[in-house]
């Protein structure tokens, strides 16, 4: 990638940014922004800047990063163009757990993401302990083949749930799944922001491997690699990242799938380059798709994950005819 | 588990500490869903009418500790809520209401915020409230914590039964100080009670309620119209049920062969017409009636009209 490139991801960043700091239901200008980061402005901008607007972008950038960077690690390490988190199980997990405690109507303000986040590494677990059952390991098609059957596993699972809870259960259930980042608190976006971070480490650390196989398994067995167990890692830590996002900001679809295929056309090829490009480029799609979520039926909001699959389909349509 | 445990672990490369730091993070997650577990099952605490405790807080249907004070700028969230403020001569203080808040009349001149249930927290703290009142239910706990950081006090109170009117009005005097509504609570819940008194037959006719179809649901014990049936003189057929709206098959209507069947305003044609509904007795005579949907709506103060109109509904305009 071209610094001219890198530079243009950045700027796309900051501008998002800047658009969902000023824009909102009401109305503050640049300098209301600037004066209640700082202090200065009255006390309602401060309450809508700094506890409502800033911590929805802050989890915006890490949830669009954290699924772009999940994204490649395994679309490169299962060479494989739609291997994102949701085809794995990690969605699918993620709603039974969201399903069944709001089912159960627990008031806990936490417990719809915890139950989301343990939904879904259940489900990455169980994903691995079926590949490993099949005989097959943890090769790249038989996690797939896994994951496919977890993720219709659950949602059967969800349906039978939802099928016997009440109106208001299955209502709450519903926008869930939808994908929104309008409760946003500071604490919750610390949380995501321990686990992006340390995960994104791990995709880090994993970059060597996850180039060797992108070469192909038997390429990577030859240059000495354990394909299994290199390959299960990358699989461990990437859908530990996509949990995290999940548990937060509930079903946001496309984002893992299209951000990565953007960035490789625009000649990222690295894996760090490609992780690093993807989470800026990520970022900057999921914060502007919050934008429009958020502005387009005001004071209403749209559901996140139909905004970002409304802007990737015909992104992803573009990507196809260069591949096909 | 533990065959789950050594794909996990079985590794003596330099990433084992990575496997171990995603066990660490599951087994945190899993102790953490414990804790919260644990926290839950004295967490729901219900709204207490009359306690002789410290005046100088409230525990709302979500658990949050409600500080007393006067309320100036109401913002409410639940048409429920906004028809009783208006009845209770609160409806000048109300800055904010939901898009579906249209009762009554003036209800509709309040800024339209947008959904009631998973709120626009922004437009919330835009109409500068210093009490937010929402329906309780788990999709609200967002918006009640982003409405708390942003220094906003909310009172969240479930409003499914009948009662749940005099609970509202008591938690809103509590926390408000302003006791007008619990008049106003008192009079509707006193027309629903004159209805509850009107003279019935030894054996009530049986009532099925229709209501979606499909899928087909009907009220159960745990709603206000299963409770409005019931107190207007009638058996609900589902009445066994606790769920609020359980869905129910048609075949288990047939069984239970109501000798009344009470239907939105697009049902009697549709289920006139339908030959697996004509199956039911109740249907080829003709006893199907139509329920006002604007006044059966919500549990709100017009529950004595409401109960009026099903005894209305049961025993015709007369009382039959």
């Amino acid at each position: 990638m071209t610094p001219r490139i890198w530079a243009a991801l950045l700027l796309a960043l900051c501008a998002s940014v800047l658009l969902a700091l000023v824009i909102g239901p009401v109305s503050l200008s640049l300098g209301d922004v600037y004066g209640a980061i700082v202090g200065t402005a009255d006390s309602q901008a401060i309450a809508i800047v700094r506890t409502i607007r800033l911590p929805r972008i802050v989890m915006a950038v890490l949830v669009g990063a954290g699924l772009s960077a999940s994204g490649v690690a395994l679309q490169t390490t299962m060479r494989n163009p739609l291997a994102e988190p949701y085809l794995l199980g990690v969605s699918g997990g993620a709603a039974v757990g969201a399903v069944l405690v709001t089912a159960a109507g627990l008031l806990h303000p936490a417990a719809v993401e915890l139950a989301a986040f343990s939904g879904a590494v259940a489900a990455v677990l169980l994903v691995i302990a079926v590949a490993h059952a099949s005989g097959a390991r943890s090769s790249s098609p038989a996690l797939v083949m896994a994951g496919v059957v977890i993720g219709a596993f659950a949602n059967a699972a969800i349906l039978v749930v939802l099928s016997g809870a009440p109106a208001g259960a299955v209502r709450d259930a519903l926008w869930w799944m939808m994908g929104s980042l309008s409760g946003a608190t500071w604490s919750g976006t610390a949380w995501l922001a321990l686990v992006v971070s340390v995960s994104f480490a791990g995709l880090w650390l994993l970059a060597r491997e996850i180039d060797v196989l992108s070469l192909g398994s038997d390429a990577a067995a030859a240059l000495g690699v354990d394909v299994d167990r290199a390959t299960r890692r990358v699989f461990i830590v990437a859908a530990l990242l996509a949990a995290a996002t999940v548990a937060s900001a509930g079903l946001i679809g496309f984002v893992g799938l299209v951000v990565p295929a953007i960035v490789r056309a625009l000649g990222a090829r690295s894996t760090r380059a490609t992780l690093v490009a993807a989470a800026v480029a990520g970022a900057a799609l999921l914060v502007g798709a919050d934008v429009v979520a958020r502005t387009i039926r005001s004071p209403a909001e749209l559901p996140l994950g139909a905004v970002t699959a409304l802007v990737g389909v015909p992104f992803f349509l573009a990507r196809m005819r260069h591949v096909a | 588990m533990s065959s789950l445990y050594r794909i996990l672990s079985s590794s003596a490369s330099p990433h084992r500490t990575l496997d171990r730091v995603a066990m660490r993070l599951i087994a945190a997650a899993g102790v953490a869903i414990m804790g919260a577990a644990c926290a839950d099952s004295n967490g729901q605490s219900s709204v207490e009418t009359e306690s002789g405790g410290a005046p100088s807080a409230f525990v709302d249907d979500l658990g949050d500790t409600v500080a007393v004070g006067i309320a100036r700028r109401i913002v409410s969230l639940n048409p429920v809520t906004t028809e009783f403020l208006f009845a209770a001569g609160a409806g000048p203080r109300v800055v904010g209401r939901t898009h579906w808040d249209l009762y009554p009349a003036e209800a509709a001149a309040v800024p339209d915020l947008g959904n009631g249930i998973g709120p626009n927290v922004e437009a919330v703290v835009g109409a500068r409230p210093d009490l937010v009142i929402l329906y309780a239910t788990v999709g609200n706990q967002r918006a009640v914590a982003a409405l708390h950081a942003a220094g906003v006090r909310t009172l969240s109170i479930r409003t499914d039964r009948i009662d749940d009117l005099r609970r509202f009005a008591n938690a809103y005097a509590r926390v408000t100080g302003d006791s007008g509504g619990i008049v106003v609570a008192d009079s509707v819940l006193a027309s629903v009670e004159a209805v509850r008194q009107m003279p019935r037959p030894l054996i009530a006719p049986r009532v099925f309620w229709r209501m979606g179809d499909p899928p087909l649901f009907t009220a159960g014990s745990g709603s206000f119209v299963g409770e409005l049936i019931e107190l207007a003189g009638g058996s609900n057929v589902f009445g066994d049920i606790s769920a609020p709206s359980p869905q129910v098959s048609l075949e288990e209507v047939v069984r239970r062969n109501p000798d009344l069947i009470i239907v939105g305003p697009t049902g009697a044609e549709r289920i006139a017409e339908s030959a697996a509904w004509r199956v039911i007795p109740a249907v080829r005579a003709g006893r199907v009636v139509v329920f006002d949907t604007a006044l059966v709506a919500r549990p709100g103060v017009r529950l004595g009209e409401a109960a009026r109109h099903v005894r209305e509904l049961i025993y015709g305009r007369g009382g039959r």
